[in-house]
């Protein structure tokens, strides 16, 4: 029987479990997702929902691959970066399966994880990668040892100021896909700040100038919802698209791969696709499944790095909230 | 006016070479980019034109060697200037001895200082940026991210730029060149502001220990 991995995603809105075997064939992938009533992600209430599900969802994973706990070979948790708080429920439950099981245990970069089954469902060598989400706006290429950052926010990541806009505007969360079929609505553009620092992106003065259309006297006269959803999504995405031309110019990567739930959009996607066409680049989305948060990715990660390093000593699993990716050497691929 | 050859593709621009009446001159084109909106992407065009074209003119007042502008073609996105002969400072630092890299970078010290002075902020400090003319004079070019500023932070951070640039192109030049380059800058800034020129100074350590650029344990 193939060795197997369950791999635990626990840095923000999702508690995931993923099981997959260690060719990267995937057996299941259970999610549970916070969506608040009101307000964005409190990491108090976050933890709660976890806490009280993350038995369920595991036991769902394993009854879904068919395989009981005594059958897994490693477990992998997400262990860097995200709140605190929920970080602190996966690599528990790690460590503890991982003790009673008597199995190696090892502890992945939430970001790293994105990049690796992004590559495996796409089968993709060596992309630049384009990594937005509600926490992160990252753009991303493998160079000397690491994932380097070529580009990314310096304030807001771009879901998180997507959703955070929706939520002025009266639209539950997620905002995002709201905010795309608005925009689909309109031609109407309303200039707002572009604002493009070398390969890093500001999104902070993009949000409140859109939110101050909102309290606008204007509003609803002038222009719409619809109009200022087109023109906050051309405006942030022709910044990030501004960003991976410049790194794909620079990196001369020859493939490019959008990942992260903002992934999804489609209006992104067309906009990095005429980028990479440019630079005769294969252009790859992930598939949603694996493009937002999930277990899987983990599990992912976690394989290859066990197969290159080995196990993590207890010790070494403590959880690191701020750790960024290009801290970190990625021995299977030097 | 005639564009004659391509010099250089960059993502955002590209520069021809050409002549404009009998004077050798540089177009600096940006080019049009498919991904975004038409009027959004004229719009940053333009204004990334004009403000470039409005720096170069207005530091020519204070006495700093840029590239002479001619002509403004705000539709076509396009600043035609003198091209100014000579090598990149990236491709001969190597070759000079150490007395010109100290007078060279003592120079460029002082340009710098007399920028940030009077409010500007080059944005992209490099030594692809910086020429050497034949006649040894040294030219600023590429004003294409140039802000007005009066904070020490944007003034520390455009030090802060070059420090890295040579850290990691010239690493063995890095010490000689950056010293002799803050004395330059502070014999000239110190005409103005000793203390405001020592905060700026002292504020890019500060920089070093927030950004992405150092391990983890020095950070603050």
């Amino acid at each position: 029987m193939k060795k197997k991995c369950l791999g635990i995603e626990s840095t923000a809105h999702t508690f995931s479990a993923g099981i997959l075997d260690f060719d990267g064939n995937v057996y299941s992938l259970i999610n549970d997702i916070f969506i608040p009533e009101e307000g964005g992600l409190h990491p108090a209430l976050v933890r709660e929902q976890h806490l009280n599900n993350f038995m369920r969802i595991i036991n769902r994973a394993l009854t879904e691959a068919k395989i009981s706990a005594k059958n897994l070979n490693l477990i992998a948790f997400s262990q860097s970066p995200g709140l605190g708080p929920v970080l602190k429920i996966g690599a528990w439950v790690a460590r503890i399966l991982s003790q009673v099981l008597e199995i190696p245990i090892i502890g992945v970069n939430h970001c790293i994880g994105h990049i690796e089954i992004g590559r495996l469902k796409c089968n993709i060598e060596d992309p630049l990668t384009l990594y937005v989400s509600g926490g992160n706006t990252i753009v991303s290429a493998f160079e000397s040892e690491r994932y380097q950052i070529f580009g990314e926010t310096l304030d807001l990541a771009l879901g998180n100021m997507i959703d955070s806009f929706a939520r002025d505007a009266g639209l539950q969360h997620p905002g995002g896909p709201k905010i795309e079929t608005l925009a689909l609505r309109s031609k109407n553009f309303i200039p707002l700040p572009y604002i493009v620092k070398g390969m890093d992106l500001s999104f902070s003065g993009l949000y409140t100038a859109a939110k101050n259309l909102l309290h606008s006297d204007e509003y609803n006269k002038k222009y719409n919802l619809n109009d200022i959803a087109y023109s906050l999504q051309e405006t942030a995405f022709g910044m990030l698209s501004e960003v991976t031309e410049r790194a794909l110019a620079h990196t001369e990567k020859k493939e490019v791969l959008l990942t992260g739930g903002v992934a999804a959009n489609k209006r992104l996607q067309a906009m990095i696709e005429i980028i990479s066409k440019e630079h005769d680049a294969r252009f790859e989305v992930v598939p949603i499944k694996y493009a937002g948060d999930n277990g899987a990715m983990i599990g992912w990660a976690g394989i290859l790095r066990y197969k290159a390093e080995g196990g993590f000593n207890i010790s070494e699993t403590i959880i690191k909230p701020k750790k960024r990716m290009d801290e970190i050497t990625i021995p299977w691929r030097s | 006016m005639k564009k004659e050859k391509i010099i250089r593709k960059g993502a955002e621009a590209s520069l021809y070479y050409g002549h404009w009446f009998d004077k050798e001159v540089i177009f600096k084109y940006r080019l049009p980019k498919k991904y975004r909106i038409e009027e959004l992407d004229m719009r940053i065009r333009t204004e990334r034109t004009l403000n470039e074209a409005r720096a170069l003119i207005k530091v020519k007042n204070y006495g700093i060697n840029v590239p002479q502008v001619f002509e403004i073609d705000s539709t076509n996105s396009t600043i035609i200037m003198k091209y100014i002969q000579g090598d990149k400072l990236k491709d001969i630092l190597s070759d000079l001895d150490n007395d010109q890299k100290v007078r060279y970078f003592n120079e460029i010290g002082r340009v710098i200082a007399t920028l940030h002075k009077n409010g500007h902020i080059h944005g992209d400090i490099t030594t692809s940026n910086i020429i050497l003319t034949p006649n040894k004079d040294i030219f600023l070019i590429d004003f294409g991210l140039h802000a007005y500023s009066d904070t020490i932070e944007d003034k520390s951070v455009d030090l802060h730029l070059l420090k890295r640039v040579l850290i990691s192109s010239h690493g063995k030049d890095y010490e000689c060149c950056f010293t002799a380059f803050l004395n330059g800058y502070k014999s000239e800034y110190n005409k103005v502001d000793s203390s405001e020129c020592d905060q700026i100074i002292k504020n890019i350590d500060a920089i070093e220990t927030r950004g992405r650029y150092i391990k983890s344990d020095q950070r603050l």
